[in-house]
């Protein structure tokens, strides 16, 4: 089964967000040639409670993990983590096109690409011999 | 790892906990609120009881269910899986490395004997959810006194 498993990005923030009392994901980022590669971890959250957005240069993560908790009729034995808001922002480089970030989701990993702007690449610059 | 038998709700930090927390509050205002998680036994678990079962979560974002092993002896519950580490990840240039990857391994002391025949095992989102239900309780067993 083919799932849609992207992630939709705005590109502008309709109301702060509040992190109060949110979870910060645990992320990963690298680097490669033609931009970053932002890996969070949001259990609990699917496509629909995520959401991705830049504004002014700053890129937010907000996810809802909702997962079913048992009912009153259930004692909470040992708990060491519940459903909630996970929220993270980072300030973006110039050198990230904004237009063109991405993102996916899949068992619980949120995927972001963030590609270089086409200038902010590296390129090779040929070195000519003058005779 | 199995430490003590769960049942009562008795955490003897939680007054320090507080504390910490207060003072955290006071001393990094700008993270007040902001829970942290990480950084414990992974993957984290809860535990919940009822009369008829125990059901256990557990946090296992981006762990293929093929690589998640649950098992049961006795009344204790083990959960084995592996965390595959990105791919091709010794090439990778990585700026911020918080996630981790590899093997974890976690045991409950179950508040029950269960059927573990009957115990079911849902992985959603990165989240699983074992339904253990209990077993019947049995008519105690009367010991013929000789002499």
């Amino acid at each position: 089964m083919a799932q849609d498993k992207s992630v939709k990005v705005k590109t502008t923030v309709s109301a702060a967000e509040a992190a109060e009392d949110a979870f910060s994901p645990l992320v990963d980022i690298y680097e490669k040639d033609d931009g970053l590669v932002l890996v969070a971890d949001v259990p609990g959250a699917s496509k629909g409670d995520i959401s991705v957005q830049v504004d002014k240069g700053v890129l937010t993560l907000a996810a809802e993990a909702r997962f079913d908790v048992p009912g009153e009729a259930y004692s909470r034995t040992y708990l060491s983590f519940e459903p909630g808001r996970f929220f993270r922002a980072f300030a973006l480089s110039d050198e990230i096109d904004r237009d063109r970030i991405t993102a996916t989701v899949s068992k619980g990993v949120l995927t972001v690409e963030l590609p270089k702007a086409e200038a902010a690449r590296s390129r090779k610059i040929e070195i000519k011999v003058l005779e | 790892m199995a430490i003590f038998r769960w049942g009562m709700h008795f955490d003897p930090l939680a007054h320090l906990r507080q504390i910490q927390r207060e003072l955290d509050r006071v001393s990094w205002p700008w993270t007040a609120g902001a829970r942290r998680i990480g950084g414990g036994t992974y993957p984290p678990v809860n535990v919940y009881e009822s009369d008829a079962e125990v059901v256990v979560q557990c946090e296992v974002a981006g762990v293929e269910p093929s690589d998640l092993d649950v098992s049961i002896t006795g009344e204790t519950l083990t959960v084995k899986g592996i965390k595959k580490p990105l791919p091709r990840e010794e090439e990778l240039n990585f700026i911020r490395r918080e996630r981790g990857s590899g093997e974890f391994t976690r045991t409950v002391v179950l508040p029950n004997e269960v059927d573990a025949e009957k115990v079911e095992a849902n992985l959603r989102d990165g989240v699983m959810t074992i339904r253990l239900p209990k077993k019947a309780a049995g008519k105690p067993t009367r010991v013929e006194i000789k002499g």
